[in-house]
């Protein structure tokens, strides 16, 4: 359970110091089970921040989405820095970034939060359908409490976490420099049940699986816009020349994209779900991910977000690197 | 009467080794399929994964890419590269169930022209068993 008087404090203390532009934190949502990324400038903001399993968001993503237009003649440069509110996950995805130079260390105050599981809203808007209002849910070690117009439920964490809470390992952010509340130690561990069982089908059964989220696909891009670690200023499927993937809805381009956008994040992906999330047409994309992931830890004994000094995966190499594929 | 299938494979070879081997295999008559279109590459560190699944898409039954041996490249860590950059892009052909033989990758040096032959012929066997790429080609509808 987060201590929001801790977090309001350090979010205060954060943003009243002067190199720093703004903070990114959780409010409470409109409607339904939700929760909104929120930005403080100052410190009277702060009172709206909150922290709940409902905040499901990667925050990482703001301090690469803000614009940097061009300066005017004889403008300085905006130095200052950007404060972000990251559990264990996004805490990986701030490393992650910062690791590939996409982000200096001393442009970022990195307000951590010790995570014991967030909530699936997909799961948890099936559980509980229909209009809700003045909705609360909070963290009861191996349940969750919400409460519906002072209606209380407990439910066990297992029906509402999604997948990547239930082996999460890194709960705490692995770099930080305010941590509200004592570090948690993760007892999960990920053992790629589901990667290794889907491994074991005949490839026609797989293509037959993929087709058919493939086929689901409308390329909305959703995926790469929530992802903290898409922020190329120019993605691959935007470019026109040359144009390597083409804008039809179609099984051809879409499986081109989807295996690309995978790619991409091989080695950096650090399986915070927000793609998976961001889906509108569920398409389970994870699924991808966490089987590029098992393999990088098995053939080069990488583990992506762990360490910001180390270098990027596929920017370095072993002499001894596993090329049994090789003629 | 049906066609037999005759594969089609786009080979990215590197100016340095591959290209050069494949040039020493013709000059040296050696016989070798002419399934392989040839597009040469400065390294195959170059090859970007985008390109294999271009090729697949665009009607490639097969890729195979071509560098120098390990430690042998002329730009000194782009075969290194693109061997991790491959190993990656064929487990996740294969989690998506396309079969990763598709995609081969060797090391020929500038003097093995008859390595070079042998490996063209042992991929365009291998491509000629598993039959045309059909999962994701792209459909030319206009």
């Amino acid at each position: 359970m987060v201590d929001e008087k801790e977090l309001r404090d350090a979010v205060k203390n954060t943003v009243e110091k002067k190199d720093v532009k703004y903070v990114v934190g959780y409010e409470k949502g409109t409607y339904g089970f939700q929760a909104t990324p929120c930005f403080a400038y100052d410190a009277k903001d702060a009172d709206k921040f909150i922290f709940s399993p409902l905040c499901v968001h990667n925050l990482a993503v703001f301090p690469m989405l803000e614009e940097r237009p061009p300066l005017r003649k004889g403008e300085e440069p905006d130095t200052r820095k950007v404060g972000v509110v990251v559990k264990g996950c996004d805490g990986r995805a701030i490393v992650q970034i910062i690791q590939e130079k996409g982000l200096d260390r001393d442009k970022v105050v990195i307000i951590g939060i010790p995570c014991t599981g967030v909530v699936d809203p997909k799961k948890i808007e099936a559980k509980f359908p229909g209009n809700v209002e003045n909705v609360d849910v909070t963290d009861d070690k191996d349940n969750f409490i919400v409460t519906i117009d002072g209606k209380t439920h407990k439910v066990p964490k297992g029906e509402l976490m999604p997948d990547k809470c239930k082996t999460c390992e890194y709960p705490t952010p692995a770099l930080y420099d305010v941590l509200i509340g004592k570090e948690v130690k993760s007892t999960k561990k990920e053992d790629y049940k589901d990667v290794k069982s889907f491994e074991k089908k005949p490839l026609k059964e797989k293509w037959d699986y993929w087709e058919k989220q493939f086929d689901k696909c409308i390329r909305c891009y959703a995926c790469r816009n929530a992802c903290p670690l898409c922020y190329c200023k120019e993605c691959m499927v935007d470019q026109l020349n040359p144009q390597w993937v083409r804008r039809s809805v179609d099984v051809p381009e879409n499986t081109a994209w989807n295996l690309l956008r995978a790619f991409h994040l091989a080695g950096r992906c650090i399986g915070c779900g927000q793609c998976e999330r961001a889906c509108p047409m569920d398409i389970p994309l994870m699924e991808l991910n966490k089987k590029i992931e098992k393999e990088i830890k098995e053939m080069f004994e990488y583990i992506p977000g762990i360490d910001a000094e180390e270098k990027p995966l596929l920017a370095m190499f072993k002499p001894d690197d596993p090329e049994d594929f090789i003629l | 009467m049906k066609e037999k299938f005759e594969p089609n494979i786009i080979g990215f070879l590197c100016n340095w080794c591959s290209y050069a081997g494949a040039d020493l295999a013709g000059t040296s008559r050696i016989q070798y399929p002419p399934n392989l279109k040839v597009i040469r590459v400065m390294c195959s560190g170059r090859v970007n994964p985008i390109f294999v699944i271009n090729a697949l898409q665009q009607g490639a039954d097969g890729v195979l890419i071509g560098g120098c041996h390990p430690g042998d490249c002329h730009y000194e860590r782009g075969n290194y590269l693109a061997r991790r950059r491959m190993a990656v892009l064929k487990k996740l052909l294969e989690h998506t169930g396309i079969d990763p033989n598709r995609v081969r990758m060797t090391w020929v040096s500038a003097a093995e022209g008859n390595k070079f032959a042998e490996v063209v012929k042992e991929v365009t066997e291998d491509i000629r068993k598993l039959g045309p790429m059909e999962q994701f080609k792209r459909d030319n509808k206009w």
